[in-house]
């Protein structure tokens, strides 16, 4: 099981060499300082490593060099001593805004033990660095913690070793924080784990990509997963899908818009009505990291030295061509490369659909191989520079491994269950497998919507949500747009931990809210990972939402936007995921 | 030091000198140089007691040596005070600050009185009068010092004031040792201990030992011993005990626990110079032994953080067979013939002045932030202390590897070395 291979524990950290003040120069290039347990992360970066690339044939694709870019580990008794010595678990685990608890572990002091190595690194590196989480619960596949906890990423090219010291260490205290950020801890609570019960490593690694004047980032980064939730066209879900972005992986993880393909048919069209749809639908700005200038001093923002300018900055980029179409207006066609000028579509069209570079070829080997590895679906974060001087080749760095959760419970809904009298919601578009009862439910009112107020959906939502989770009340969650969207206008932008009590959520549409659905982010791969049910009930479509009968159910709470109710009688949720049909029946499924 | 009958601790320090001198072939002018301290300053410092009488002071500073920077080093309160003990401690420090690559040169001072039997205004008077005697003779650029036995930051403030009287401006840089928020230094309070254990967590890599599996005696319980039993446990390793001077009884006890002594316990039960409450400490669990049990234990390691002269010829025998490291947080506490049997046993000794010099280390860290006017957080001086200690550590280490050298040895072969071409770099020899 996935559980056995990725033990993040103590005992594994043995295993890891500790770190000896040399980063690249030194003979390891995965090593760790302290004595404690690594975390999930970093027990995924050695699945890699020792089980993944080390049965990788080098010569299967010679002009993608793989490896895991080169880390420490910061391991989790440094973090435990950290909160221990400067007195932090008390207020670490009140109900303080976010900030507070962040600026307090800023002014707290390091371990002794610790700044040593961390300035000796700083010393000797010169290159940006991203400080990730590496905790005990985070990528372990009951719990997937995934985008739950910070990674903050550093230009680390200031001329003297003190700014490069500072600024490591404020962004390792910035990450050990987001261990009991108000969303961390609500999220831990809504599976049962008390907020003091984290433990946190810290991974320093070496960011994968390039100098590009001010700027330093990846030509490209991706999500590959072995299994997928929504295949479209030919594929099936045991094709697994890959999506890709120009510059960080950051635009996947937040779920911003980003190249989506199966890799089973990697050429195979979007599903999209026109091309001007598909420019519409297209990565437009990319994220990279801010070096030179530094930026005003703002230690506890994830995103201090990051900037996500227009993917038009990147021209200059020298393998910008291989990663863009040129739309032709006079043909109505797309173009691969960048050889004309015209609208850019960043759709990897060179390497895709030209195959100029093996990568699909690579991302299914390493898919193959990280299933047989963890023993099931697997997710797979990577990125890649690549060098266009003398032939065409490529650095690619394999960021991490996790599995997957799928469920195989034996689950029908019919096509004639979907027109069933006692029906509040129904949804040929589901994701999930299983059933449940709640009696609460908490919806979006469809009168008082509007996009501008999706922020403020957002906090009212929080509030409610805390509340159940204090009555450990689980609830069936409604509203309209993409949920946990990075963009407000395109949902409620709400974080995974401002909605952790919810069982089952519903996306519907209202004409002045219908994007498309939200695959590929973090957030959503939380929502499988916890087990939460998700139905899609789009516009115009046949399903639908039994308004009236929400109407009449007793208020708990009623605010500007959100509607809490309790039914008498508990709701039953059923979701079929096999055929994508899901129910949501009154009166336990027995009125009907 | 001070003072003891038959020895001199000039001819000592020297003696050592000319051993190594010899051992790299030093040149003649050279060699004299080094041996003869480059200024030496004696002087009177008349206070007006208390009771209305005057008393005049016997004040020293000498200046051993300022090639490769300002001179460093501490100014001394104590009755039996010569003008050879300073000079001894001169040398050393210019040894010490070259040994872990510090821009300075070695210095030491000294007022032959007994702080305890003057009044905090007769000290003050002493600490005044000896700067208004030697303002034009130190300074930030030139001389710095710094507290050492019997002073403390209260004298340096007020050594600091009269100094910046008389010079009409203000002179952070000029003295180090001051409180935090007047000057000092964050982490100075645990870089001579911290440091120590840094030194000894680099030397267990060398032995190819783990930290967790080593257990550890310690002599003393003053500010060095706590900070390295703080650090040395946090790293994994066990003190099963520490010893320290019963000021009632006029003698040391060791005090013993062999599941592992526990810090915050002993500290809760001791007074602020390390002195431990024989019935507390009984009461909470620790056996009472004789002074010199520490050394007998059955330990990896031995920590000497006390006084000088304290593993000597007699006793080293008492040492167990078990030990293999030995790091030395006070000055001097190993003799020359214990010396002899250690390296006949191979035990791995970091030298007094390599291991301890955390402490002058973040006085120079202090100098540097006071002349900036410009104070760094607690982790930027202890990521500092640890590269810079584990930096001096490698490279003495490195050489006693490739040279089959003693270490005590080739961290004076370094030292003396670096400060060696800096005179003749600058064209003194």
């Amino acid at each position: 099981m996935a559980q056995d291979v990725l033990p993040a524990r103590a005992t594994e950290a043995e295993a890891i060499p500790a770190f000896d003040r040399h980063f690249f120069d030194g003979s390891e290039k995965f090593t760790r300082i302290g004595g404690g347990a690594v975390g999930g992360k970093a027990a995924g970066l050695a699945l890699i490593r020792d089980r993944i690339l080390s049965r990788l044939d080098p010569g299967e694709f010679p002009e993608l060099v793989v490896a895991v870019p080169t880390l420490t580990v910061i391991a989790t008794d440094l973090f435990d001593a950290f909160v221990q010595r400067n007195g932090l678990l008390e207020l670490a685990v009140s109900d303080e805004p976010d900030d507070r608890v962040a600026h307090a572990f800023q002014r707290a002091e390091l371990p002794a033990e610790l700044p040593g190595d961390l300035r000796a690194l700083a010393e000797k590196i010169h290159v940006p660095l991203a400080v990730r989480s590496s905790s005990m619960l985070e990528d372990a596949l009951a719990h997937p913690f995934a985008g739950v906890y910070a990674t903050k990423m550093i230009p680390n090219d200031a001329l003297d070793a003190d700014t490069r010291f500072r600024k490591l260490v404020e962004a390792v205290k910035f990450v050990w924080a987001s261990a009991f950020s108000r969303d961390a801890k609500s999220y831990r609570r809504s599976i049962g784990i008390e907020a003091a019960g984290e433990h946190m490593a810290v991974i320093v690694q070496e960011i994968v990509g390039r100098r590009r004047g001010g700027r330093f980032h990846p030509d490209l980064a991706g999500v590959a997963r072995s299994y997928n939730y929504y295949p479209t066209g030919h594929a099936v879900p045991a094709d697994g899908v890959v999506n890709l972005a120009l510059g960080l992986g950051k635009t996947i993880v937040d779920g911003g818009t980003s190249w989506t393909y199966s890799p089973a048919h990697p050429k195979a069209p979007q599903p999209f009505n026109s091309i001007r749809e598909l420019l519409h639908h297209s990565q437009t700005r990319f994220w990279t990291v801010r070096m030179g200038r530094p930026p005003a001093w703002d230690p506890i923002r994830e995103s201090e030295y990051l900037e996500e300018p227009p993917v038009v900055e990147a021209e200059s980029d020298d393998a910008f061509r291989l990663l863009v179409s040129t739309y032709d207006p006079e043909s109505d066609r797309l173009v691969p490369g960048a050889g004309r000028d015209g609208p850019r579509l960043v759709d990897f069209a060179p390497i895709l659909k030209l195959e100029e570079l093996p990568l699909n070829g690579l991302l299914r080997r390493l898919l193959a191989l990280s299933e047989d590895a963890v023993g099931g679906p697997v997710e797979l974060e990577f990125a890649a520079t690549l060098d266009v001087r003398e032939g065409l080749r490529g650095a690619f760095g394999f960021l991490q491994v996790r599995p997957m959760a799928v469920s195989g419970e034996a689950v029908q809904v019919s096509e004639a269950d979907l027109d069933r009298a006692d029906a509040i919601v129904t949804s040929s578009s589901c994701l999930g497998n299983g059933t449940a009862e709640v009696t609460d439910v908490v919806y979006l009112k469809p009168d008082a919507f509007e996009a501008g107020a999706t922020p403020a959906i957002a906090v009212e939502l929080e509030r409610v949500n805390r509340a159940l989770l204090d009555e450990g009340r689980r609830y069936l969650l409604i509203g309209f747009g993409r949920w946990g969207s990075s963009e407000p206008w395109l949902g409620v932008p709400v974080t995974w931990g401002q909605i952790a009590g919810v069982r089952a959520m519903v996306e519907a549409t209202l004409p002045q809210m219908s994007p498309d659905l939200s695959q590929g982010s973090h957030f959503f791969h939380n929502l499988i990972g916890c087990g939460v049910f998700y139905l899609c009930v789009p516009r115009g479509g046949e399903r639908r939402i039994d308004w009236d009968w929400l109407a009449r159910q007793p208020a708990v709470v009623e605010t500007a936007h959100v509607r809490h109710v309790r039914s008498v009688r508990p709701v039953r949720i059923v979701v079929d995921g096999r055929n994508g049909r899901a129910v949501v029946l009154r009166d336990g499924g027995h009125g009907g | 030091m001070a003072g003891k009958a038959g020895f001199n601790p000039f001819e000592m320090a020297r003696s050592q000198f000319d051993r190594i001198a010899d051992m790299i072939d030093l040149d003649s002018g050279t060699r004299e140089l080094l041996r003869t301290p480059a200024r030496e300053f004696a002087f009177t410092i008349p206070v007006r007691m208390d009771d209305g009488t005057v008393k005049v002071f016997r004040g020293f500073r000498v200046q051993h040596n300022d090639a490769r920077g300002p001179c460093k080093g501490g100014i001394r309160f104590h009755p039996q005070e010569t003008v050879d003990t300073v000079r001894a401690l001169a040398m050393w420090m210019t040894w010490k600050t070259a040994v872990v690559d510090l821009p300075l040169g070695g210095a030491k001072g000294g007022v032959i009185c007994d702080p305890h039997n003057l009044s905090p205004r007769e000290q003050e008077g002493i600490c005044r009068g000896w700067m208004r005697q030697m303002a034009k003779l130190v300074g930030p650029l030139v001389d710095v010092p710094a507290p050492d036995v019997m002073t403390n930051a209260q004298h340096m403030l007020w050594m600091l004031d009269e100094f910046e009287a008389i010079h009409g401006a203000k002179y952070p840089g000029f003295i180090t040792g001051k409180p935090v928020g007047m000057g000092g230094s964050l982490g100075r309070t645990e870089a001579t201990g911290y440091g120590l254990v840094f030194t000894l967590r680099e030397a267990l890599k060398e032995l190819g030992v783990r930290a967790e599996s080593t257990v550890a005696a310690m002599q003393g319980f003053g500010n060095v011993a706590q900070y390295a039993i703080e650090l040395y446990t946090r790293l994994g390793g066990k003190v099963v005990c520490v010893s320290c001077w019963d000021q009632k009884d006029q003698t040391s006890y060791t005090y013993r626990k062999p599941s592992g002594v526990q810090l915050e316990e002993l500290r809760s039960v001791a007074d602020r110079f390390g002195g431990i409450d024989p019935a507390k400490a009984k009461d909470k669990g620790y056996e009472q032994l004789p002074a010199e049990a520490w050394l007998e234990q059955e330990v990896d390691i031995l920590m000497p953080c006390a006084l000088e002269n304290q593993i000597t010829g007699d006793n080293v025998g008492k040492i167990s067979k078990r030990v293999r490291l030995i790091a030395e947080g006070a000055n001097g506490p190993t003799t020359p013939d214990a010396d002899k049997e250690l390296v006949a046993r191979k035990v791995f000794v970091v030298p007094d002045f390599l291991a301890n010099a955390g402490g002058v280390t973040c006085s120079y860290f202090e100098q540097v932030q006071s002349n900036m006017n410009y104070f760094w957080e607690k982790d930027e001086v202890l990521g500092k202390l640890d590269v810079k200690m584990t930096s001096a550590f490698l490279a003495v280490s490195e050489l006693a590897r490739k040279k089959k050298l003693f270490m005590r040895d080739a961290a004076h072969v370094i030292a003396i070395n670096r400060v060696a071409q800096a005179c003749k770099d600058r064209g003194w020899v």
